[in-house]
């Protein structure tokens, strides 16, 4: 299917791109032999693999992921959670990725190993079996994309107040938020957290500190205008 | 498929009616973490037959967003027993500012600003750590100048994120004229920052690929004259602090973490290095020119508050060898690359030419494109840690996702945990000993 183009821009020449060396690449990220030995192990349990700049990403299946690491920290000496998150394609089946990226520390490598999530089930094994410091990670990504990881111990959102509603970083939320989707602070010391984010405009500039204590007929003289 | 309703669909917690109590369910939540009776009793949740502390020892302190001590907005719910700290939440994202999703909203090079507010007391790394992610991205080559540039500022901004933990840290422990010393040595790098990038906090002066402006003679004098003055300093402070009889008794067997302990639990930076565990990005990944120069990364394996103040020290006095090195040997040369399709053209260009002005204009609301469907991983070695970003590309001149690597975040984690089992006096030397910053924390 030909794509067609919503804005003009100049695209790269991926071929170009391909051909020439790139001056960033690492020698920790070329790590063929850990995919290879990855995929003596599991067969069927890899589903692909990706190289850019160098970079080695190695595809499993969702359900083995935890199995995969675990095998990786063991056996191929890959200990170190460098991170953990979460990405949102926005496409009709397996929506959402997770990657980690994860370090051998003693032979000096760096792996990525990313599982394909669908929107329809957002469950995703925990891997704070494996790695304790995912705990956090976990939690942020579940905080911005929703994923419901099974087995976490302690699942709540990570920067967000429990009372938000929304899972901010998919791609159909929109960039300035949902007005009215978090009580604020009253804009008076007596008055009721509110769900209005424009309520100085609609009611007139907010009152100095200075102005305390207030005179019980403050809003006669405030608000009848 | 892709509409906007509320996914997480809850029941209404049970003080929703109370006006004081701002976000109900997300304090409600903290307080069934730390498991604690009188916390529920206020929110109206106690359970008769499940008394197990009758004496009522337990007690639960917030300490924070708003407290000095916590270096930003960082909240601690800890529940104590006595002095004893039993358990420990920490709540963060009171400076959360979206920036991962800004970035997906922004061009590549609209975006640096935006990493200066991340870890503000380094922002050079920042900005330079940004700047080699989109070259990595997309195979951008930086001119050589540029590169040790960019190396010798690293690590002033290195030197000026110790200074400041070191700083507030001894101020936290009770003293205070440390605190204005390190300030007497941070005007001195703000005033270079000033000279080379005209701004002397939020400094913006790296490009991709390049610089903003070169270093002129001033700045290169300035440089010079704090590489040359500085040891003296450090060695002045070390020779009050490395056998002060109070600071070592603050520090010594606080926060004690094995090696095993944090790589598991995935701290980084002076965190890993004071447990003996030797990740530095300079040397697991070089970048810029850190294979060139002759430096120590400072190990300690006590694993103590001690032992991570003992490397902060020397790395400082390492920063310096770095700084002398970069400009004994600073090359002549381009300091941005000379292709408008992958750096802006230089202001000349701009203002006497038809195409350099076409560039400047295309670059600034289109800028690179990276191929549809790149992604890459680049990291380096901030003074807090490892700091990286992973960047994908959909092939415009948008990034599709931003992920950043923080490590004040990964060392937060940390915190909870050793925080768990000390006594609450330590918990100030324990914050300041982290060193998080919020805005790279909270993202």
């Amino acid at each position: 299917m030909k794509e067609t183009l919503k804005f003009e821009f100049t695209a790269a020449d991926p071929v170009a791109y391909a051909k020439s060396e790139n001056p960033h690449a690492k020698a920790s990220t070329n790590v063929g032999d850990t995919i290879d030995a990855l995929e003596a192990a599991f067969g069927e349990v890899v589903t692909g693999r990706e190289t850019y700049a160098g970079e080695h990403t190695v595809f499993v299946e969702k359900d083995r992921i935890v199995d995969v690491l675990r095998h990786l920290k063991t056996e191929l000496g890959y200990t170190y959670l460098a991170d953990l998150g979460g990405l949102d394609r926005f496409t009709e089946d397996d929506r959402f990725e997770v990657f980690y990226n994860i370090v051998n520390m003693q032979e000096g490598k760096r792996l990525r190993v990313k599982i394909r999530v669908d929107e329809d089930d957002m469950s995703v094994p925990s891997i704070t079996t494996v790695h304790r410091g995912a705990t956090w990670n976990e939690r942020e990504a579940y905080d911005m994309l929703g994923f419901d990881f099974d087995g976490h111990p302690d699942l709540r959102r990570m920067y967000l107040p429990e009372d938000f509603e929304y899972f901010p970083q998919r791609k159909e939320f929109p960039l300035l938020g949902v007005p009215g989707s978090l009580p604020l602070p009253p804009r008076r010391p007596e008055d009721g957290l509110t769900l209005d984010p424009y309520a100085a405009a609609h009611d007139g500039p907010t009152p100095k500190s200075y102005q305390e204590p207030l005179s019980p007929d403050y809003a006669d003289d405030h608000h009848d205008h | 498929m892709h509409t906007l309703t509320p996914h997480v669909q809850m029941a209404p917690a049970a003080s929703s009616d109370n006006v004081f109590t701002f976000w109900p369910r997300h304090n409600e939540a903290i307080y069934k973490r730390l498991e604690s009776k009188h916390a529920w009793l206020e929110e109206g949740h106690h359970d008769d037959e499940d008394d197990a502390d009758p004496l009522e020892n337990d007690m639960i302190l917030n300490i924070g967003p708003q407290h000095p001590a916590t270096h930003g907005v960082l909240r601690c719910a800890v529940k104590l027993d006595g002095e004893l700290v039993e358990r420990c939440v920490l709540d963060i994202g009171y400076l959360h500012r979206g920036i991962e999703k800004l970035a997906e909203n922004k061009t590549y090079q609209e975006f640096m600003p935006y990493t200066d507010r991340m870890d503000y007391l380094a922002p050079y790394s920042n900005n330079v750590a940004w700047c080699l992610a989109v070259e990595k991205l997309a195979n951008i080559e930086v001119p050589e100048r540029a590169q040790w540039i960019r190396t010798m500022m690293c690590e002033l901004a290195r030197i000026s994120s110790h200074l400041i933990w070191m700083g507030v840290g001894l101020m936290d422990a009770g003293a205070v004229s440390v605190f204005l010393w390190t300030f007497e040595h941070r005007e001195n790098l703000y005033k270079i920052f000033d000279e080379v990038a005209g701004a002397r906090f939020t400094v913006s002066h790296s490009r991709i690929g390049g610089l903003s402006t070169d270093l002129t003679p001033t700045a290169l004098r300035l440089i010079d004259e704090f590489a040359t003055d500085f040891p003296a300093v450090v060695h002045g402070w070390q020779k009050l602090l490395n056998r002060n009889r109070i600071w070592i008794e603050r520090n010594e067997g606080i926060g004690v973490l094995t090696a095993e302990e944090v790589v598991e639990m995935g701290l980084t930076g002076p965190m890993l290095r004071g447990s003996g565990v030797p990740y530095d990005m300079r040397r697991f990944e070089p970048y810029l020119k850190y294979e060139d120069v002759d430096f120590n990364i400072p190990i300690r394996t006590e694993g103590d508050c001690l032992a991570r103040y003992f490397v902060r020290m020397e790395e400082m006095l390492e920063s310096v060898k770095i700084i002398r090195q970069c400009l004994d040997r600073l090359p002549d040369g381009p300091i941005r690359t000379d292709d408008a399709k992958k750096s802006y053209p230089s202001k000349n260009e701009v203002y006497y030419s038809m195409e350099g002005m076409i560039h400047d204009f295309v670059y600034t609301f289109e800028g690179i494109t990276p191929p549809k469907g790149a992604h890459s991983y680049h990291a380096v070695e901030a003074p807090k840690g490892e700091l990286g970003f992973y960047i994908t590309s959909d092939g415009t001149g948008h990034p599709w996702r931003v992920r950043m690597k923080a490590p004040s975040f990964a060392n937060l984690q940390g915190l909870e945990y050793m925080l768990e089992g000390s006594v609450i006096g330590d918990m100030v030397v324990l914050i300041g000993n982290i060193d998080p910053v919020m805005g790279e924390s909270d993202k």
